[in-house]
Formats: C-alpha cells, structure tokens, sequence
C-alpha cells in the first residue's frame, strides 16, 4: 500500500491527471456529438445503449492510447531520472515495486472509467433518456472495459519499464489504439488474439444490422471471453514482473 | 552552423530504433487498410481511388500525426536527458540553428515515410491485381502531406521542447488531431494544422483542390511553419533552459 502511494506521491505534480481528462474530454465531446447527430435523426432511438455502444467503439481507439501515455509516465520518471537503480535498491522485492507502479496505473484508469461513466450519466439524463439511469449496465460497461484495461496496462508496463526509449512503447499504444479501432472488421479467430480488440469485445452492448437499419442490443458477455482476458492479461504480467525483476539496472 | 547542427541532429538520429517504429506504423496502415478493401471489394468499385480511402483514412487522420509527434518528441529527448539541454544552449550555434535543424530532420524522416507509404500503397495495389494506371494524383496528396507535415512538426517541436515528458506531447496530438476532424467536418480546416493533413493528404476526400485553395494550403501551411518557429525560437532565446 505505502508503495503505490509512494508512486502516486512521485507523481504528483507530473498533470498526469489534467492529461486523462484532456483525453476523456475529447473522446467524449467526439461521442456525444455523434450520439446527438444520430438521435436528432433517429429521436425514437435515443437510448443509454447508444452512447455506450458509442464510447465502447472509441474506447478502442482512446483507452490504449491513454493507457500508454499514463504507464509511460510512471516508467519514464524513473529513466528519466535515473532512478531504477535507487529503486531496486529499496528495500522492497523488485516483483512489489512493479506491483506498485501497476497498481498505481490501473487505479489511474479505473478513475477515467469513472469519470466516462459520469459523463454518460449526465449526458443521459440532460437528454431527458425515457429510461431511468441503468446502473448495472454502467456498472458492466466499466468492468469490461476496465478488464481490457488491465490487460493493455500489463503489456504497456512491460515495454515501458523494460526499454528506455518511450517510442516504442507509445507506438505500441498508437498500434494498439489502431487494432482496438478496427477489431471488428477482423475475423472473430484473429481478433481474439489481440488484446485490444475486448474493449468492444467486452462491451455489454452491441450493433446489430437487421433489414437494413442498425440496433442496439443489450448481451451478456460469454465467460470465455473475459477468461481469455484474464489470461492474457495475467501471462504478460507475469512475464514483465519476472523480466524486470532479474533484469540488470 | 546550420550545416554542423543538421549532421548532429543527424548523427543522433542516424543509428537510433525510432526507424523501426516509423516503418511499422505506416505498414499496419497499409496492411489493415487493403485488408478491408479486399473484404469489401463488391462495393469499393473504383480501384487505386477506392484503395487510398482505405489505407490513407486512419492513417492520414490518426497515424501519422501521432508519428509525426513521436519524432519530434525523439529530436528533443536526448536533451531532456542528463541536463543535455545546458550543453546544447552553450554550444556555439544560434537557437535558430537548433530549432531549424531539428525541423529540419523531423521533415526528412517525413518525407522518408511518406515515400515509403507510397510504395507499399503501390505494392498493395499491384498485390490486390488492380489492373487501371496508377492514379497521378497520390503525388499531390503526397506532398500535400509532406508540406502539412512539417506544419505539425513546428508545432510538435515546440512543445516537445517546452514539455520534457515524452509521452505528453504524444497524448496532446492525438486529441489535437480529433480536434482538427472536428475543424474538418466544420468547414474550417484551412485554419487548424491538424486538419490541414487531412486536406492535403486527402484522407477523407478525394477531390482536387482548386489553384486557389491549393495557394491558400500553402499560404496557411507557411504561415504556421513560421510563426510557430519564431515562437519557439524566442522560447528558447528568452527562456531559461530547465534540464
């Protein structure tokens, strides 16, 4: 515990915050303008399905990308710094300072999730949504995307914390962002290689195209899915924690 | 001196990884982009035009503005590493000649990429079996680009020297290059960087641009290039370095 807040205390003045919301405030502007284009074309179909369908998408592209920039902030300080070596110094096992930093980024991202699911509701409710505000579906929505989160933040720290130009990192951010985009469009085998494509994958409600117009279906997700998740997400971990903690600073 | 300051640049750039990654994102473009033209041929009827809207769509909006950060911010990383940035300020070159000759090198590792984005687009299009002649025109959206290019990089150089985060100036292109689809879409993006890419690279439409909007793209492009470049210029004349 006193090691995450150590990380949370080294970046306290680095505006990692100012930079989600900038992010958020983006993707959500984005969102919403495309949610009121849509409704104003289709009013009988104005509905809390729609703008979540519509942020699960764009989550795809946003979240890995912020996801990079955060978890690039938290290795990069130390590079920059050259801090490691004073790090794996501590008297702390290498496994809990990576713990720590994880922790400390997933905490990050759970924040922006909550965030996303406030503008949703505010959205919704200014909208005059004749539902009422659907809270286990907000509920599902951020733990699939936050699960998806976890599992980009494993393979981010990974790469951050072990190669110290962040280029490589924040490309594979801007890579992942791309695939998150686009993942629909790949065959179902392919796309469950990629961890990217399960902030749609995840997401509790989907796009259907019936007769021609376009619906939004509320699903439960099958179990596998966030299984393979858990996975993938926990392998990569694993794989980073072991590398960095025998890695030569 | 500008000559001496462009071989370091040079030299710093030379024999770095950042090739790797600037061969990488536009490839993916490339690769996700004729894949979808290949899955939806039946529709996309019109060859080589239809390809370009494909592969240059995520790649002219997205992509290379966020590539195009990524190097800018590389130029200036090194110097943000181990108080480098005293060295470079006592070095007996100018501030221009610093800042123009990073501008300088972020423009030919464009031009490197663009050129390269050319041909895999020509080879995907040989690969897909498209039988009309290549279309003439990629060679205006190519330098359109280019030249918009290096807009963006004043403006990502400017920042990459003022932020010493790498990640930072990252994170603010990909929001400014929403920013400028929003401009787009809004009819005003003459006026914005960012959507000036779209424009020139003909991402999002294909038609061709009259003299009169071409010489007002290149007006608004030279605009930007300057007057970011002299505030950066004076930034770094006028500033006290923190490194």
């Amino acid at each position: 515990m006193k090691a995450i807040l150590l990380e949370f205390y080294k970046l306290r003045r680095k505006r990692v915050f100012l930079m989600i919301v900038l992010f958020l405030l983006v993707e959500i502007s984005w969102a919403f303008l495309s949610v009121s284009m849509a409704m104003s074309r289709n009013p009988d179909k104005a509905g809390w399905e729609g703008i979540v369908v519509t942020i699960a998408s764009m989550n795809g592209l946003f979240l890995p990308i912020l996801s990079a920039v955060v978890v690039s902030r938290i290795s990069d300080m130390e590079h920059t710094g050259n801090t490691w070596k004073l790090l794996m110094a501590a008297s702390l096992p290498r496994s809990r300072i990576y713990a720590a930093k994880y922790a400390c980024a997933c905490l990050l991202m759970l924040l922006a999730m909550i965030l996303l699911s406030i503008a949703i509701a505010t959205f919704g409710l200014a909208n005059g949504f004749a539902q009422p505000l659907p809270l286990s579906l907000l509920l599902r929505f951020v733990s699939g995307t936050m699960l998806a989160n976890m599992a980009v933040i494993a393979l981010q720290q990974w790469i951050s914390s072990a190669v110290k130009n962040q280029a490589f990192g924040l490309g594979l951010g801007m890579v992942g962002g791309f695939i998150g985009m686009t993942a629909d469009l790949f065959p179902e085998a392919v796309r469950r290689i990629f961890v990217w494509s399960y902030y749609t994958g995840l997401s509790c409600v989907t796009y259907k195209y019936e007769n021609g117009t376009m619906e939004f279906v509320t699903r439960s997700v099958e179990p596998a899915l966030p299984l393979a998740v858990v996975l993938m997400g926990g392998a990569v971990y694993l794989i980073g924690s072991i590398h960095m903690s025998r890695k030569e600073e | 001196m500008l000559i001496k300051s462009l071989a370091a640049e040079w030299l710093k750039m030379r024999k770095s990884y950042i090739w790797s990654i600037l061969a990488a994102l536009p490839a993916v473009s490339i690769l996700i982009g004729t894949a979808n033209y290949y899955a939806n041929k039946s529709v996309l009827t019109n060859g080589w035009y239809s390809l370009w809207t494909q592969v240059s769509l995520f790649y002219g909006e997205f992509f290379l503005p966020v590539l195009i950060a990524i190097c800018c911010a590389y130029l200036c990383r090194l110097e943000h590493f181990n108080k480098n940035w005293y060295q470079v300020m006592t070095a007996p070159v100018s501030r221009s000649a610093i800042f123009i000759s990073k501008l300088a090198i972020a423009g030919i590792m464009m031009l490197i990429v663009q050129a390269f984005f050319l041909l895999l687009y020509f080879c995907a299009g040989k690969v897909l079996g498209l039988a009309s002649p290549f279309p003439i025109e990629t060679v205006g959206w190519m330098s359109r680009g280019l030249y918009a290019s290096i807009a963006i990089s004043a403006v990502q150089l400017a920042l990459s020297i003022r932020i010493r985060s790498f990640a930072v100036p990252i994170g603010i292109s990909i929001c400014a290059a929403f920013i400028g689809l929003g401009m787009y879409v809004m009819k005003l993006g003459m006026f914005y960087p960012y959507s000036l890419l779209t424009i020139g690279i003909g991402a999002l439409s294909q038609e061709s641009l009259t003299i009169a909007e071409n010489g007002l793209f290149l007006a608004m492009n030279s605009l930007f290039i300057v007057i970011v470049s002299a505030i950066a210029i004076r930034y770094l004349s006028k500033r006290d370095v923190v490194a």
